[in-house]
């Protein structure tokens, strides 16, 4: 069998079993791919819409549509930082490309995301926003947002065993972003001088193009998301060079 | 009967001079160590032999295990390969709780290399000989130990790759089932299959070997025919 198609076997297996076995590690199951997402809204909304009273038009659509694009890129990066320590006891037992294990992670993150989207689809339209074909538009804007997930989710599953510090570092920097990337509130609106700099976040970039398309019928901002592509290949690249290059040294690393 | 020589046979596997080194990781109150498990071992592994690899707790047995399955590569030195496929026999690799006997089966061997497909003709030989069939689609996590073991053995057993290492010859689960697995692993290695073979054990070495490399302190300090080289480590 040739390494690619084992590759192919395993990617194909490995997520289906992290899929299933996280849907079945509690009673509701797979319906938490839906609740949570819902449930983060609803703590989000109660604190900046009502106690805070900070309220943009139709703030529920627009919060939705960042923190379901947020949650999975967080998610996956985190993860990520972590798919290769997390999966030791395997790497010590029989060769599998390191790269694998963001990948599973990222498609596992991806499958919960469509999921999720259609929910928030199905949402907008019985908000009453008209669904359009317009709306396709939406589809290479999230494949570019997907490949800077990835690209990073690759980046810090190939650092962090070498620098175990890392971990720490990424998941406050997530926080950091979060806050700092227009999820509950518009950047545009912002009068601060480093509007710019937020404005050049990916994140940013990526839930403006969405809310761009999905809520207020324009176009997504196609300059920064050519920026965000370019972005996406160097530290993709990177993070995928660097696991290939160490090969067999990750199983090396004393944990 | 252990096989006559090498002759005629061609080589999988060689290594020259190979040597594998850990180094301990750096913290703000100590400096990175280098550690040497291996530090300079020569042998080679012909088609259709068992090779034993004999040696004392420390020695780098399992160091060198993980070269020969290129989990990790020698930092100095020479491996060349000319299999197809290698695999260690290990056991239960990357089973989930949450998932069935059955889907464990089927994702354990597609990560010991074997193809969907092939997995899946062999999942009903798999469940029999792990004699599973009542279970085989209940979650792992109601599974005792004993029955894991069962599948995590068969999968392993089940699996064909051109070179086979294995880690101690070790029977698991209860009295029958390890006499049963024992004796399994033990016609596996008698037969035209390619194995490097582990062990502490004198008689089982004696028993499976044509040839042994001895490993003291990471250096291979003999090759050659079974009884010549336990001999010599005897003295």
């Amino acid at each position: 069998m040739t390494p690619s198609r084992r590759t192919k076997d395993i990617l194909l297996y490995k997520t289906y079993a992290e899929l299933k076995a996280e849907a079945q590690r509690n009673f509701l199951g797979f319906l938490w791919w839906v609740i949570e997402p819902i449930l983060f809204m609803l703590v989000f909304y109660f604190v900046f819409g009502k106690l805070l009273g900070r309220r943009p038009e139709a703030f529920i659509p627009f919060l939705l549509v960042g923190l379901v694009v947020w949650l999975w890129g967080q998610a996956t990066i985190a993860q990520g930082a972590a798919a290769i320590t997390a999966n030791r006891g395997l790497l010590n037992q029989a060769f599998v490309p390191k790269a694998l294990f963001p990948t599973v992670i990222f498609l596992k993150n991806t499958f919960k995301f469509l999921f999720a989207l259609l929910m928030l689809l199905i949402f907008l339209v019985a908000y009453g926003f008209e669904a359009s074909l317009a709306w396709l538009e939406a589809v290479p804007v999230l494949a570019i947002g997907g490949l800077f997930i990835l690209g990073s989710a690759y980046l810090a599953a190939a650092l962090t065993p070498f620098f175990p510090d890392l971990q720490v570092l990424i998941d406050n920097g997530l926080r950091v972003l979060f806050f700092i990337s227009g999820i509950f509130y518009d950047i545009d609106t912002l009068n601060t001088s480093y509007k710019a700099v937020f404005q050049a976040n990916p994140a940013a970039v990526l839930i403006d193009s969405l809310r761009a398309i999905l809520l207020t019928g324009e176009h997504a901002d196609w300059w920064r998301l050519s920026g965000v592509l370019v972005g996406a290949l160097c530290i993709g690249g990177a993070g995928y060079a660097i696991m290939r290059v160490n090969e067999s040294r990750y199983a090396k690393i004393a944990y | 009967m252990p096989r006559s020589p090498t002759k005629g046979r061609r080589p999988l596997l060689s290594l020259a001079s190979a040597g594998v080194c850990y180094r301990r990781r750096r913290t703000l109150r100590s400096a990175g160590t280098l550690h040497w498990a291996l530090s300079d071992v020569s042998f080679e592994v012909m088609s259709g032999e068992t090779v034993g690899i004999l040696g004392r707790n420390g020695s780098g047995k399992t160091t060198l295990l993980k070269v020969l399955a290129g989990i990790i590569e020698p930092d100095r030195g020479k491996i060349e390969r000319n299999h197809s496929s290698i695999s260690m026999l290990s056991l239960q690799v990357g089973f989930l709780p949450q998932l069935s006997g059955r889907e464990n089966a089927l994702l354990s061997s597609v990560l010991l290399g074997e193809d969907r497909m092939a997995a899946k003709r062999n999942l009903d030989a798999i469940v029999r000989f792990a004699g599973l069939e009542d279970c085989i689609d209940d979650p792992l996590a109601t599974y005792s130990s004993g029955m894991r073991a069962r599948l995590g053995f068969s999968v392993a057993y089940h699996t064909t790759p051109e070179l086979l290492l294995i880690d101690e010859v070790l029977g698991v689960g209860d009295q029958e089932f390890r006499e049963k697995s024992t004796a399994a692993i033990k016609e596996l290695i008698k037969s035209d299959r390619t194995v490097v073979l582990v062990s502490h054990n004198l008689p089982t070495i004696r028993e499976l070997c044509d040839r042994v490399v001895w490993i003291e302190n990471g250096e291979s300090r003999m090759v050659g025919p079974t009884e010549e080289v336990i001999e010599a480590y005897l003295r």
